[in-house]
């Protein structure tokens, strides 16, 4: 498990003010800087702001937002709203998982690079199919694209 | 001012400070279904089985709504027993109904609305319930999600009452389900036991462990000595359980059902009650005397000792050593019958009580001291099972020596009892005056938090007691701020005390409120008052601790330290 600096959850909820009442607030701010929500910075967050372990991981495991695993460098929204369904996101979502690796039961890579999530709707049907790459957009997917994209990811890399 | 009148199903029920409708309803002998609330719990309006209808034909949750002079509602129209039935085939549709095997059977709310509102199919199916498994990890509860209908009462009465949170909501929807977070089990949380989640559950998802095959067992093994003893308030929690008043206690019969069970020795706890308040009092003046830190922490309920292990280790050292009567009473038997095949039972009200027997600590001489801790309700279920007609049972009592026991060790069964035990030991008064003005000096009564002082000489002594872990913090926390201080806290775990236990058969406010007067009743009945009359002491004493009473009944958890 990653080892996380307490300093930087600390300096978090000074920010909120250690309220109960602005844990989502306090763990978006988490998940911004560690891509997920740590275990350890939950348990202790949980603690600071006196709000039980199990209720916290409740609020946590309630918003789809919010992830408990440790995500890729580059997380893939593929969405598969309507509009992009019926110009065959499917495809796209088939493609981006060869290209990967990847499942639906593995969303991770187990290099730590990509992660594939699907989401409803990103509200771009205009662009449609769309898949987001962290905050960038790629508008009017194809198979091809989709792995010439996972190609592109990976040359960066080295 | 006129007096406040509701019409409901064209009766006229008059109401003063009802938090709502159900009650109202309730209060005026209408019985309207709900899952999810409960009168000492905040209000969920999750079940939606209490929905009424208005006048004007709307429907709503009578657990959720205002009473308000005037207000008419309907409890059994049409539409309402529709959306009944309706809202319980959606709910029997994520309940694994395994109803004749199933530990709740007869007790479940859920199988007695199915059949009181006349539902005869699942139509939803049956086949979503939860698939988390069974977390059987706990000593003293067992937790099934896959019965689990999401009322959420025992997330509620866990955190709410107990201030604890062990458990709580994970996920959303139809993946929702009620666990500790992370995936633990409840061994690794900050649970203590006490069981009041299983008191409240309305259905099979949280059972207390069942341990009467275990007895059974040893009640046919010949070559065992099977030494039973029970503690003060299991005599004011079984009467209702077979249809005899509950502000009546039973001790009698308790005694003659133990033995035609097959117990060869039946002790009554009340004994160890008196002892624990020997040491407990000689403890406490000892450290007025030399000075030590107070408040002194009462140390006889195990759900309280876990709950400073958890969240307040640092006050450990100012909870008292003596061991709980149990543990003192497991001691005396293990003295008194040296050398023979003891097996050791403990008729609890309590489930932490098991996870207390089986702490490591609980072993002196190479010996367990308690080898089974049985609840209430698991004894009633025995006696049951037995087909013994407890109501019509004579009486009989405990075995010699080691049978006597005072008022003093009866009233350990209520919030306050210990506390007022310790307070007749101190003044050492028995005139009927003296006992009347202890039991006015504000230790008597249900409420969460008492707090008042006693002097006995020259000496004040400010005391505290609560019941509730949530109360207990609370006060806690008014210690710790400086706002109060005091000399002598005592502690119990569940609401009202041990007769409110995890362990009794569960009981509304009004229950509760009997067996306390059953309590006292039998503490008035009692010819000696004061502990330290009990006829018993000198030979437990002198015979069989014969020195080693500090050894023997005092218990050192590892977080006491090593402060002496």
């Amino acid at each position: 498990m990653e080892q996380i600096d307490l300093k930087v959850i600390d300096k978090i909820l000074e920010k909120h003010g250690y309220d109960s009442s602005k844990v989502i607030a306090i763990m978006q701010d988490v998940q911004e800087e560690y891509r997920y929500l740590p275990k350890e910075a939950l348990t202790y967050i949980a603690d600071k702001v006196g709000m039980s372990e199990s209720k916290l991981y409740g609020v946590a495991t309630f918003y789809g937002n919010f992830s408990l695993d440790a995500k890729g460098k580059y997380v893939l929204k593929v969405c598969r709203g309507t509009a992009c369904h019926v110009r065959k996101s499917g495809n796209v979502l088939q493609a981006l998982y060869e290209a990967t690796g990847l499942s639906e039961k593995k969303s991770t890579s187990d290099d730590g690079l990509f992660s594939i999530e699907i989401v409803s709707c990103l509200g771009a049907c205009g662009l449609s199919p769309v898949v987001m790459v962290n905050e960038t957009v790629h508008a009017s997917m194809t198979p091809d694209k989709a792995r010439d994209l996972i190609d592109d990811l990976r040359a960066k890399e080295g | 001012m006129a007096e406040k009148m509701m019409i409901i199903d064209g009766v006229q029920c008059p109401f003063t400070n009802e938090r709502n409708v159900l009650e109202v309803a309730r209060n005026n002998g209408i019985d309207i279904p709900s899952l999810c609330y409960c009168e000492n719990l905040s209000i969920y309006g999750g079940c939606r089985l209490c929905l009424v209808e208005n006048e004007r034909g709307a429907m709503d949750a009578a657990c959720s709504m205002q009473p308000k002079n005037g207000l008419v509602v309907n409890t059994h129209t049409e539409k309402v027993l529709e959306s009944r039935r309706t809202t319980l085939q959606l709910l029997m549709s994520s309940h694994r109904a395994q109803c004749l095997t199933c530990d709740k059977s007869g007790k479940c709310k859920l199988q007695d609305y199915a059949k009181r509102y006349g539902v005869d199919d699942t139509r939803f199916g049956a086949n979503t319930y939860c698939r988390e498994p069974k977390d059987e990890s706990s000593k003293s509860i067992v937790r099934d999600p896959s019965k689990c209908i999401l009322c959420g009462l025992c997330v509620r009465m866990c955190d709410e009452v107990q201030n604890i949170g062990a458990i709580d909501f994970t996920q959303r929807g139809k993946k929702a389900y009620v666990a500790p977070g992370f995936g633990k089990t409840l061994a690794e949380t900050s649970c203590v036991g006490c069981g009041q989640c299983a008191a409240v559950c309305p259905t099979g998802a949280i059972t207390i462990k069942n341990e009467v095959p275990k007895m059974w067992k040893m009640l046919h093994n010949k070559d065992k000595k099977v030494v039973v003893q029970f503690a003060p308030s299991v005599r004011v929690g079984m009467a209702e359980e077979f249809g005899m008043p509950a502000n009546e206690a039973v001790t009698g019969k308790l005694v003659t059902a133990l033995r035609r069970l097959g117990a060869d020795v039946v002790y009554d706890t009340n004994l160890t009650a008196d002892l624990t308040i020997m040491e407990e009092s000689a403890e406490f003046l000892e450290k007025v005397k030399t000075g030590a830190k107070l408040p002194m922490f009462t140390s006889c309920c195990p759900g309280w000792i876990q709950h400073v292990e958890h969240k307040h280790p640092h006050l450990m050292p100012q909870v008292s050593t003596c061991g709980s009567p149990m543990e003192m009473f497991g001691a005396l038997i293990r003295q008194q019958f040296k050398g023979e095949d003891v097996f050791s039972v403990a008729i609890m009200p309590c489930t932490a009580k098991k996870f207390e027997a089986a702490r490591p600590e609980l072993e002196k001489d190479g010996e367990r001291l308690i080898d089974l801790v049985l609840t209430t309700t698991e004894l009633v279920n025995m006696i049951k099972e037995a087909g013994i007609d407890f109501a019509n049972l004579p009486d009989s009592e405990p075995d010699d020596p080691l049978g006597d026991y005072t008022g003093a060790g009866v009233i350990f069964g209520v919030t306050g009892g210990v506390t007022e035990a310790v307070i007749r030991r101190v003044l050492d008064d028995a005139s009927p005056d003296a006992l009347k003005t202890i039991a006015a000096c504000g230790v008597r009564g249900l409420e969460g938090i008492k707090a008042f002082s006693v002097t006995a000489g020259d000496l004040t002594i400010k005391i505290a007691v609560a019941n509730g872990l949530g109360n207990a913090d609370k006060l806690i926390e008014k210690v710790e701020s400086g706002e109060e201080s005091f000399d002598f806290i005592e502690v119990m775990a569940c609401p009202n005390g041990c007769i409110g236990g995890g362990g009794q058969p569960p009981a509304s406010n009004k229950r509760k409120a009997e067996r306390f007067d059953a309590i006292f009743k039998e503490d008035e009945a009692c010819e000696l008052k004061l502990p330290q009359q009990n006829p018993d002491l000198t030979y437990v004493y002198d015979e069989l601790l014969k020195g080693r009473a500090h050894d023997l009944l005092h218990i050192h958890y590892p977080a006491h330290g090593h402060h002496e």
